[in-house]
């Protein structure tokens, strides 16, 4: 039934259409279904991407601006790049592992995810503009100020609470229950790996990164939202309500999202780069140092997120300010471990040039240089000279974008098992140049917006000197770069022909 | 040249850029050539690699370390004790933020004289950021309500002028307008 609806859903059900020959629906249908619906909020986030910089330009009306701003993020970050990581990665582990990506957790993953997103833009549209960081207490404020309803703030909640039940709680737990439960079944094994495999090692730190962090902005967010639905009164709840609570919870989980998203992908690079050497050798440089890699983004990037409050000494003590810049910094260590292993892999061995190994080494590239952006911002003296502009909103941008590409890249190597067609090499090197121009050509332009002081979510770029709209006028052009590299991706899969 | 880099938003930019420019001419090359040009396998030694990776490590752990011990000087706290124990006076100055504007007690300052900005938010995040004339930004402050102790710096303005105030953390539809200005005069005018 899965299958049906995918075959019968207009547009993009011809790219996804699952082949049901190989007796792998179990590992193929849902992830299928993810990517698609994946798709639809990224065309959503990329329309609404373009939008901002075309309402300033045309100086349009602000709260347009700030309601395309608060979607625009929501939809890239979650439902859009979040989904089609799950996608892809229950798609590997039932792959690696033997176990079926199928199921009423699968289900309730995708019907969380999807639903409070459905919520969370249906409350935007409402009039609730929080952006995607969602600036608690302003949803709160902005209601007694008469910015929006409060019934808005209730279903823009509910929505938010959904969509992190799918992602803190459900989706650990299947990657989890498949990984260590449940006996393997042979027919679903395409590549078995075990968990002192780079890429499966990877996989599981994230998920467990996701629960752990997560868990205490659960409870938070469970607490407020039953004051919200009248259940529990206010007053009762004043030890989640409190401005500073929700912010640490908060960014302990934001921050490690990004972290673990980008731990899982860096461990699906490592699973995927192997099979594309040209002497056939099918091994990294050294699967230990990989999985030293690993824990060490792992180890230093969980207190690295003091680095958001750094402007608030001494609200943030000192010392907790110190201990997040040597952190923030120390991920870079773990970096330039997977950039050697990478390197190294490829000088020993050489490489094939599909697009989809290519598309995955420029997203590595573009993921390093925002690294570094990010480093830099994690220097305290420096973030007192760019925190809360442009700078810091390009690298949250600029690392999905980075994730995307490598995903796109890892999607291209399982394509054919997916839906039994193969892809247009030609087509395929033409997404990766676009994509990669309107990456790096976003990143410098956000942080040199940044450079400038130009502000993020700042519904007036004509407000500052000249240089302003400049970078805003970049930022759509290189934006267009994005959207046309998308395009040609998405023109693939559409040609794409049955393996014969 | 380390004042350029740790105090302004483009030597931020070119910090980023020394960094970077290595990666970019390392990374790309060794992918093109061993895809492009000859892929086929390299024969170099192991203990060859082994030595390149230590390397490559240190090189990289001892930028990491140069990059923030120089900065160690230019973090507004470190800045704030040292002209604490130094300067004979400081002027005070309370800030409150609120949707959307500024109370300040006081807005005119003389260029050389030490200020502790202390502010606060009493709804929403807000933030505190002074930008120079020329446009630059001086400092920011992010503002969390509830939190016990007002964000605090003391700054020295060194140049007389126009100092724009502007809020750097969203807080709600008419966060864009959420400015104010300070005076910077002579010192004695």
């Amino acid at each position: 039934m899965l299958a049906a609806t995918i075959r019968r859903t207009p547009f993009l059900g011809k790219m996804f259409d699952v082949d049901e020959s190989t007796g792998l629906s179990d590992i193929n249908t849902w992830p299928a279904m993810m990517i698609m619906t994946s798709f639809v909020w990224l065309i959503v986030a990329i329309l609404l991407g373009a939008l901002m910089p075309v309402i300033q330009i045309a100086e349009m009306d602000t709260n347009l601006f700030y309601s395309a701003i608060t979607l625009h993020g929501a939809a890239l970050a979650f439902p859009f790049l979040f989904q089609f990581m799950m996608g892809i990665s229950l798609h590997r582990s039932g792959g690696c592992m033997g176990k079926s990506a199928s199921g009423t957790l699968t289900t309730l993953i995708y019907v969380c995810m999807n639903g409070g997103a459905v919520l969370l833009t249906l409350a935007v549209i409402g009039g609730l503009k929080i952006t995607y960081t969602v600036m608690y207490p302003l949803p709160l404020v902005g209601a007694q100020l008469g910015q929006w309803s409060m019934g808005m703030v209730v279903l823009g909640f509910t929505g938010i609470a959904l969509v992190l039940t799918s992602i803190i709680l459900l989706y650990p737990i299947q990657i989890i229950r498949m990984s260590f439960f449940g006996k393997q079944r042979e027919d679903l094994l395409l590549s078995a790996r075990t968990l002192k495999d780079p890429g499966m090692l990877g996989m599981v730190m994230s998920v467990m990164i996701l629960l752990v962090t997560g868990t205490p902005l659960m409870i938070v967010a469970g607490a407020l939202l039953l004051a919200l639905y009248g259940i529990v009164p206010l007053e009762a709840i004043t030890w989640a309500s409190e401005p500073v609570v929700f912010q640490y919870v908060f960014y302990i989980f934001a921050h490690n999202l990004m972290e673990a998203m980008a731990i899982m992908v860096i461990s699906a690079v490592y699973a995927t780069l192997p099979l594309y050497l040209a002497d056939g050798t099918r091994k990294l440089y050294s699967d230990k140092l990989a999985n030293l890699a690993l824990w060490i983004l792992l180890v230093t990037s969980v207190t690295s997120f003091f680095h958001h409050f750094y402007t608030t000494n001494p609200g943030l003590p000192s010392a907790l300010a110190y201990h997040g810049n040597f952190m923030s910094w120390a991920t870079g260590i773990g970096a330039a471990l997977s950039t050697f292993t990478i390197l190294a892999t490829i000088w020993k061995h050489g490489i094939k040039t599909e697009p989809g190994l290519m598309a995955i080494l420029a997203g590595f590239v573009v993921y390093i240089l925002d690294g570094v952006n990010a480093m830099v911002a994690g220097n305290i003296a420096v973030s007192y000279q760019i925190h809360g502009t442009l700078w810091v909103g390009g690298h949250a941008m600029s690392v999905l974008i980075a994730m995307c590409l490598m995903w796109m890249g890892v999607l291209y190597h399982h394509y054919p098992v997916i839906t039994g067609k193969k892809l247009d090499t030609k087509l395929g090197n033409r997404f990766v140049k676009f994509y990669f121009i309107g990456a790096i050509g976003l990143l410098y332009s956000f942080a040199a917006g940044g450079a400038m002081g130009m502000p993020r979510r700042f519904a007036d770029w004509s407000a500052g000197p000249d240089g302003w709209m400049m970078v805003g006028i970049a930022i759509l052009i290189f934006g267009i770069f994005l959207i046309v590299g998308f395009a040609t991706y998405m023109q693939n899969f559409l040609r794409s022909r049955a393996i014969s | 040249m380390l004042d350029f880099i740790y105090q302004t938003g483009w030597g931020a930019f070119t910090l980023m850029l020394l960094f970077q420019i290595p990666f970019l001419l390392i990374f790309p090359y060794i992918v093109y050539r061993k895809s492009f040009v000859n892929a086929a396998p390299s024969h170099t030694d192991p203990r060859k690699l082994s030595r390149l990776e230590t390397v490559w490590l240190i090189v990289a752990i001892t930028l990491f370390i140069a990059a923030n011990v120089y900065s160690i000087n230019y973090m507004p706290m470190v800045r704030t004790a040292a002209t604490e124990s130094s300067a004979a006076v400081i002027q005070d100055v309370d800030v409150t933020a609120r949707s959307w504007s500024y109370e300040i007690s006081n807005r005119q300052f003389e260029v050389g004289k030490p200020v502790r900005f202390s502010v606060k938010s009493v709804d929403t995040m807000h933030g505190f950021t002074v930008y120079h004339p020329n446009g630059k930004i001086l400092f920011n402050m992010m503002l969390i309500p509830g939190l016990e102790k007002a964000s605090s710096l003391v700054y020295t303005f060194t140049e007389p002028g126009k100092y724009k105030v502007r809020c750097l953390e969203y807080c709600g539809i008419a966060h864009h307008a959420m400015q104010d200005e300070l005076t910077v005069v002579e010192s004695g005018s």
